[in-house]
């Protein structure tokens, strides 16, 4: 395994009995330190790549490394906290007894309650019982749950699922917060939103398989300039030498031409000068909703 | 790692009602029908009446603290049986039905440490609840020997170990038996209907069904955990035929000795353990 790598997968797979494929060849690498989006549409795999990668469930085949340890393994478990979908608790004990169970069982101080329900601000209403929590509040308390071993990595599947928008906003605020300095957030999400806003990395998944992986700019694919020029096969032959032939492309009459948009007045001279009509010429984005769209070919789970 | 899954699962299992309310009701159960009832059958019935199987006076010297283990042991192959399935359900099954198996599986590394961690919490629940039903058994004597002027005398201190023993053995089987249900059903109401159902019919109903065949059904069934049960009961004379469901199919003169008893009784107690360790080890937590 890669030292950068906290989280490290190789071809990892999960097929159920029914014959359903979960995940497929799974090649994933979280690298220390970093917030990484796993994103995915409704069904693609995530919540069972991330059983995986806590040791709920077993791959069929493949292999996984986290944080330097086997998946489930003692080693490793000792340094991950996790919330695999919704947090599930002792309905019948306050929030704060909940967190007591859950520190004896990793041997975490009991001072450690305490603070983390500060942290994630719920010492208010700890005494509680857990049946009576909103859903924000139970989130609030599975994300306390995780951080009792302060952990080095922490995985997040969904967090955010169920809460209204003030509550999601609080809730990324709590996330950003929780993923300063050394340790690693693995946060799994449907919402582009979310993960655009807290996440360096990114991980996307579509009906089990990796369809791509890196920084969000890179998954955008950098800066481009967007130009509509007459007569468009001159502008193209044009266009290509300036950028390339694989860097060109043609949609709605628009061309999409990965180049620095400083280059935008260059660009114009020479098309002007070629005796080109340009009637629009901007600096444009792929916003990650294209490229999801683009990967997964989905437009669900939006 | 055993002694932190033991203090987390006991912690939960102290502070859940639904485990007072069972021991409670046990309890009252105990007292109410086999104490209170039972010594006014006797004190109210005509002598005209006879009472299916024996007598008022028999039924009466029955309640006196000379008794105790007979009359505390009468219900363990039954209706104490059954709520130490309830027992063993309760714990294991709830934890699929709110799905804190991942909760609590991803807080400490190795299932079994934690269903080991579970399955202290759960001895330690029965021996109170064998301790409980002594008490409550021997209180209720003692004011009905006190109220008809009879002998305060309990049997020997020594017998009456050996039969918390004998109980806390054949409810240990029983809430073995929850636990390795409600692993394999994954929720607590398929388990506690079948566990019933085993109890209070199925080994009976085979059993007396086949019970006119011969030697080769009887030498079977002396393998079978409810039989096993009441041959240890019988050791200590108890009447057991008040609510364990098979113990009618079961001949007056056991077929097998008490050591026999406690031999396959202990075997069932440790191959539920292993089959529910197995069960948790392998099976994906979805």
């Amino acid at each position: 395994m890669s030292s950068t790598n906290i989280v490290e997968t190789r071809g990892l797979t999960k097929r159920y009995g029914s014959g359903v494929v979960a995940v497929q060849d799974l090649n994933l690498n979280v690298h220390r330190g970093e917030v990484y989006g796993f994103l995915g549409p409704n069904g693609a795999g995530k919540t069972t790549t991330l059983r995986m990668l806590v040791g709920l469930i077993r791959p069929t085949s493949g292999r996984a490394t986290v944080v330097d340890g086997t998946p489930g393994s003692a080693q490793s478990l000792r340094r991950v906290g996790a919330m695999v979908e919704s947090p599930a608790f002792w309905p019948y004990l306050s929030g704060r007894d909940n967190l007591r169970v859950l520190a004896r069982y990793c041997g975490a101080p009991e001072k450690r309650v305490k603070s983390l329900l500060d942290e994630v601000d719920l010492s208010q209403r700890a005494r509680e019982q857990f049946a009576n929590y909103s859903t924000g509040m139970k989130q609030r308390l599975g994300l306390a749950a995780a951080l009792l071993k302060d952990p080095d990595l922490l995985i997040l599947d969904e967090p955010t699922n169920g809460l209204d928008p003030q509550g999601m906003a609080d809730f990324r605020e709590l996330i950003k917060r929780i993923g300063q300095g050394a340790r690693t957030v693995l946060l799994s999400s449907h919402l582009l939103g979310e993960v655009e806003q807290i996440c360096t990395r990114v991980g996307v998944i579509a009906k089990g398989r990796l369809v791509a992986e890196g920084s969000i700019d890179e998954l955008r694919g950098g800066s481009r300039l967007l130009i509509r020029a007459t007569p468009s096969d001159r502008a193209r032959a044009l266009l290509e030498q300036e950028a390339g032939a694989e860097n060109v492309a043609l949609a709605d009459g628009v061309f999409s031409v990965k180049l620095d948009p400083d280059k935008a007045g260059a660009v114009n001279r020479h098309l002007v000068e070629a005796g080109l009509e340009v009637t629009e010429l901007r600096a444009g984005e792929r916003s990650l909703e294209d490229v999801f769209m683009e990967l997964t070919g989905t437009e669900g789970g939006l | 790692m055993i002694l932190f899954a033991f203090r987390a699962e006991w912690f939960k299992a102290v502070r859940r009602p639904a485990i007072w309310v069972t021991i409670g009701l046990l309890l009252l159960l105990a007292v109410g029908v086999f104490y209170v009832v039972i010594y006014l059958v006797a004190t109210h019935t005509t002598a005209r009446v006879r009472l299916q199987g024996t007598d008022l006076a028999s039924l009466r010297a029955g309640l006196y603290p000379g008794a105790l283990v007979k009359k505390a042991l009468g219900q363990a192959n039954g209706l104490d049986g059954i709520f130490a399935l309830i027992l063993g359900v309760l714990l294991q099954g709830s934890e699929y039905g709110w799905q804190t198996v991942k909760t609590s599986n991803i807080q400490l590394p190795g299932r079994l440490t934690v269903l080991a961690g579970r399955l202290a919490s759960l001895a330690l629940l029965v021996l109170i609840m064998v301790l409980a039903l002594f008490a409550v058994d021997a209180l209720a004597s003692y004011v009905i020997a006190l109220v008809d002027g009879k002998s305060t005398t309990f049997p020997a201190p020594g017998d009456i170990l050996r039969a918390v023993a004998a109980a806390l053995l054949i409810l240990g089987f029983w809430a073995a038996f929850g636990v390795a249900l409600a692993t394999l059903f994954r929720q607590s109401a398929m388990a506690i209907g079948l566990g019933l159902a085993y109890g209070l019919v199925i080994e009976t109903l085979v059993f007396g069904l086949l019970g006119g065949l011969g030697d080769v059904v009887t030498q079977v069934h002396v393998w079978f955990p409810i039989a096993n049960g009441t041959y240890l009961l019988q050791a200590f004379g108890a009447d057991s035929g008040n609510g364990g469901g098979a113990v009618a199919a079961v001949p007056t003169t056991p077929e097998a000795d008490a050591t026999h008893a406690v031999l396959v009784l202990l075997a069932y107690v440790l191959g539920l353990v292993i089959l529910s360790g197995a069960l948790t080890r392998r099976r994906d937590v979805l």
